[in-house]
């Protein structure tokens, strides 16, 4: 392998040298040009292409996903773990979709819905009942750690008098711009309740026990446009984790030729006789595009 | 490096203290209006805007002005809009 050749390319690359007029290959118009392509592709051919998420603007949500991590949060804190319900589940995907078809964001309706009701109308009478709300994020874990900064939230799901959790993922648009709404619905069932359905449960919760998994991504609410936890409809590669990541590299790599283009060009004096654009102010763009990327990424919490 | 940094934000204190404080609005209004998709975009729009416009108006002032200049801030600028569109409306 010649060292010297591949030394030789990437200091045409980083480093401003005679051969690449003094300023890094990588930053030159040529270049930028070839991003721009990159850009335009991904913003507009990418979701043409079979490596897209066959979901459309999904995310990376999955409710497996969030109900690993919120069993998690409470194993952390000596709680037992919530048992997945389907129609806590059912209660959640309504409320959802509830939200879109009213045109709201709360936990109350504009005519008076609570969030009690759709748990109701599903047949879960409950002693203790709670919901947690999440809004357009880009990954399940942030939406639990976001719950779990907000202090109403984490109480929510450190709550020991729950037994039951169940969640929707559901896309749909809210105020006219395309919006992922997640619902987590808590719940302690009714003693009275409790008895009635014992004796039904005491006859499937073996199979139910090993079948949770499976049920967590065929989940009858998880309708294939709207509901992202069907493991079956998973792309070979998560589109949106990988633009996500992408973006933080490609950032990266800008800001890493800009610091080596500053650093090299101030050390031979040639910073003030270049035609060049100022590289601190690039720098100081791209410093706040890298954290903007991060808040974009947190959706709200309600 | 430090040195040059330094100079260079001496030299230029009104300018790169323009840009900072906007840049600081700029995040400060993803923060408040997280998870509104639509205004994420409007405010990102605004800062590359006004990020091109702070290049050229900055090498004027400086008579550094060359179209080669406003055409990298005009490239990095739109890489950038293009790129999180992507990340606001997946």
């Amino acid at each position: 392998m010649d060292f010297s050749r591949i030394k030789n390319i990437f200091h045409h690359l980083f480093i401003p040298q005679e051969k690449n007029n003094f300023r890094s290959k990588l930053l030159h118009l040529d270049f930028l040009s070839y991003y721009l392509l990159l850009a335009l592709f991904f913003t507009f051919l990418f979701k043409t292409t079979p490596f897209y998420n066959i979901l459309g603007y999904a995310t990376d949500i999955t409710i497996q996903k969030l109900y690993e991590l919120t069993n998690k949060e409470r194993r952390k804190h000596n709680l037992p773990p919530l048992n997945y319900n389907e129609k806590l589940s059912k209660a959640a995907y309504q409320k959802a979709l509830d939200m879109f078809n009213k045109n709201y964001w709360a936990h109350f309706g504009p005519n008076g819905e609570t969030p009690w009701q759709f748990i109701l109308n599903v047949g879960y009478q409950y002693e203790y009942a709670g919901e947690n709300l999440a809004k357009n994020f880009l990954f399940s874990e942030n939406v639990v750690s976001a719950w779990m900064s907000s202090k109403t939230h984490r109480e929510n799901i450190l709550r020991k008098d729950y037994t039951d959790i169940g969640f929707a993922v559901v896309n749909g648009t809210l105020n006219g711009e395309p919006t992922t709404l997640v619902v987590q619905m808590f719940a302690k069932p009714s003693a009275t309740n409790f008895a009635k359905e014992l004796g039904e449960k005491h006859q499937v919760f073996a199979s139910e026990k090993k079948q949770l998994s499976q049920s967590l991504r065929t989940s009858s609410y998880s309708q294939p446009a709207a509901v992202l936890a069907k493991k079956e409809q998973k792309p070979i590669i998560n589109a949106n984790k990988f633009l996500y990541n992408f973006n933080l590299g490609f950032i990266g790599i800008l800001v890493t030729t800009l610091i080596l283009d500053f650093y090299f060009a101030s050390k031979m004096g040639i910073l003030k006789i270049r035609l060049t654009g100022k590289n601190l102010a690039h720098f100081i763009f791209l410093g706040f595009v890298i954290l903007g990327l991060f808040i974009i990424s947190r959706g709200s919490i309600l | 490096m430090i040195t040059h940094v330094k100079k260079e934000f001496k030299k230029y204190s009104f300018d790169y203290l323009l840009l900072l404080t906007f840049g600081l609005f700029f995040i400060l209004a993803l923060n408040i209006f997280r998870g509104e998709r639509l205004l994420e975009f409007i405010f990102l729009l605004i800062f590359v805007s006004f990020y091109i416009i702070w290049g050229v108006y900055h090498h004027i002032i400086h008579d550094q002005f060359h179209f080669k200049i406003v055409l990298e801030y005009v490239m990095i600028g739109f890489i950038i809009l293009f790129l999180l569109k992507i990340i606001i409306f997946p």
